[in-house]
C-alpha cells in the first residue's frame, strides 16, 4: 500500500479497512487477518496496525472475539453510518471548495451534473 | 510495556577526539526505531557502543543489565561479515553463526534464507551488495534477541530488495523485541517506524513518535527530519 507520508499511518490503514468492508471486499461476519498479516499486507508496523483496530473496535465497526480475533460488525446499521459518515466527509469537502469560490447551490448542483456526464462519457 | 533500552549520560571520545556527549535514550520493548543522521553523525558509532564493541563513559542497559559482556547477549547485531574469511560459503557462515550464539533459532533462519532467495552455496566473495545485505538481515534475525540494530540495511540495493528485506523484519521480528534501524534517507522505512531518534551534533538532537510528526507537525518524516538541518524551526 502506497501511504502518504504526511498522514498519520494508522489513519490510512484505517481509511483501508472501511474501504474494504464500504466495497464489499470484507462482507459482515468476515474474519479480518491478523495483526501481523495486515501489517505485512498494507507495510506498516504491528503496533501501527493495531493502534488502527483498536480505533475501529471502540467505534463498533469490528468487534474481538477472544482468541479468535477481530471480525467486521454484523450490525449492518453500524456500516450504514460509517458509509453516511465517509460520504459527508468528502461532500463536505467539495461544498465548502465550490462555495469558496461563490458558487450557490443551483451552480454546484448543475456543474456536477455536467462534471457527471463529461466522466461518463470518458468512461465510454 | 518496559524499557527494554536505556542510555544515560553516555560520553564516546576517540583518539582525542569527542565523538558523542551527553546522549540520553529510552527506548521501549515492541518497537521498530529509526536512527536518523548523516553519514558520520555517530549512527554505527552508537550501536557499537550498545552492543558494547565499543566503551565509553556513562550507563547503557539492556533488558535489565548494564554490564558489557551480558548486554551483548540481548543484542542482535551482525556489525560485519569482513571478519570473515571471503571464501567462506554462505551456508558455513549459517553454521559458524549457529555454533556461536545460543538463541541461533534454526526454523526462523531456514524460512529466513527461503524468503531472501538466499544461495548457501555462494563465497561471500562472490556476493552482490543487495545479496549480502539479504544476508545481514537474515543472520540478525535468525537470533532470538531483544535488541535487534540494523545498520544502513538498504545501502545502493534495488528496490525489490529492499520490500523483501521490509516484508522480512515485518514477519520475522519477535513482538515483543525492538529493533533500531539506522539511515540517511528515511523514506524508504518511514512507514514501518514508530519512532525515530535523530543523531545530531554529537548527540541525541530528537526523539519522537512518527504518527504524532505526522499529526502535529502535518509533516512527512522526510520532511520534518530536513526541516532540523534548516535550523531554528524545531520546537524542543
Amino acid at each position: 500500500m502506497k501511504f502518504d507520508d504526511k498522514v498519520p499511518i494508522y489513519i490510512q490503514i484505517k481509511n483501508y479497512l472501511y474501504h474494504q468492508i464500504l466495497t464489499g471486499t470484507l462482507q459482515p461476519g468476515d474474519k479480518l487477518p491478523s495483526v501481523r498479516q495486515l501489517a505485512l499486507d498494507v507495510t506498516a508496523n504491528v503496533n501501527t496496525v493495531q493502534r488502527a483496530l483498536t480505533e475501529m473496535l471502540s467505534e463498533d465497526i469490528i468487534e474481538s472475539q477472544r482468541g479468535k480475533g477481530n471480525f467486521v460488525t454484523t450490525d449492518v446499521d453500524n456500516i450504514k453510518q460509517l458509509r453516511n459518515k465517509l460520504v459527508n466527509e468528502q461532500l463536505t469537502l467539495v461544498y465548502q471548495e465550490l462555495h469558496a469560490l461563490n458558487l450557490s447551490n443551483d451552480e454546484i448542483l448543475s456543474e456536477m451534473k455536467s462534471y457527471m456526464e463529461s466522466r461518463d462519457e470518458q468512461h465510454e | 510495556m518496559s524499557d527494554l533500552l536505556k542510555i544515560e549520560n553516555l560520553i564516546y571520545s576517540h583518539s582525542l577526539k569527542n565523538i558523542l556527549h551527553d546522549v540520553n535514550l529510552t527506548v521501549s520493548d515492541g518497537k521498530i526505531v529509526g536512527l536518523l543522521g548523516e553519514n558520520g553523525a555517530g549512527k554505527t558509532t552508537l550501536m557499537r557502543l550498545i552492543t558494547g564493541s565499543a566503551h565509553g563513559k556513562g550507563t547503557i542497559t539492556v533488558a535489565g543489565t548494564s554490564k558489557p559482556a551480558e548486554r551483548k547477549s540481548h543484542v542482535s547485531f551482525t556489525e560485519h561479515l569482513g571478519g570473515l574469511s571471503s571464501g567462506m560459503k554462505v551456508g558455513k557462515v549459517f553454521d559458524f553463526y549457529q555454533s556461536v550464539y545460543p538463541d541461533f533459532n534454526i526454523a526462523r533462519s531456514n524460512s529466513l534464507i527461503e524468503f531472501l532467495d538466499i544461495d548457501k552455496n555462494l563465497k561471500l566473495s562472490a556476493l552482490s551488495k543487495g545479496m549480502k545485505e539479504k544476508l545481514i538481515i537474515a543472520l540478525t534475525l535468525s537470533r532470538q534477541a531483544d535488541l535487534y540494530l540494523l545498520d544502513e540495511p538498504f545501502g545502493g540495493i534495488d528496490s525489490m530488495s529492499r520490500k523483501k528485506i521490509i516484508n522480512s523484519i515485518l514477519k520475522w521480528k519477535p513482538e515483543e523485541s525492538t529493533m533500531i534501524i539506522s539511515d540517511h534517507y528515511v523514506t524508504e522505512i518511514a512507514s514501518i517506524l514508530d519512532e525515530i531518534v535523530v543523531v545530531k551534533d554529537k548527540t541525541i538532537n530528537c526523539h519522537k513518535q512518527a504518527d504524532e510528526i505526522r499529526e502535529d507537525n502535518d509533516m512527512g518524516i522526510e520532511e520534518f527530519y530536513e526541516s532540523l538541518y534548516e535550523g531554528g524551526k524545531q520546537d524542543d
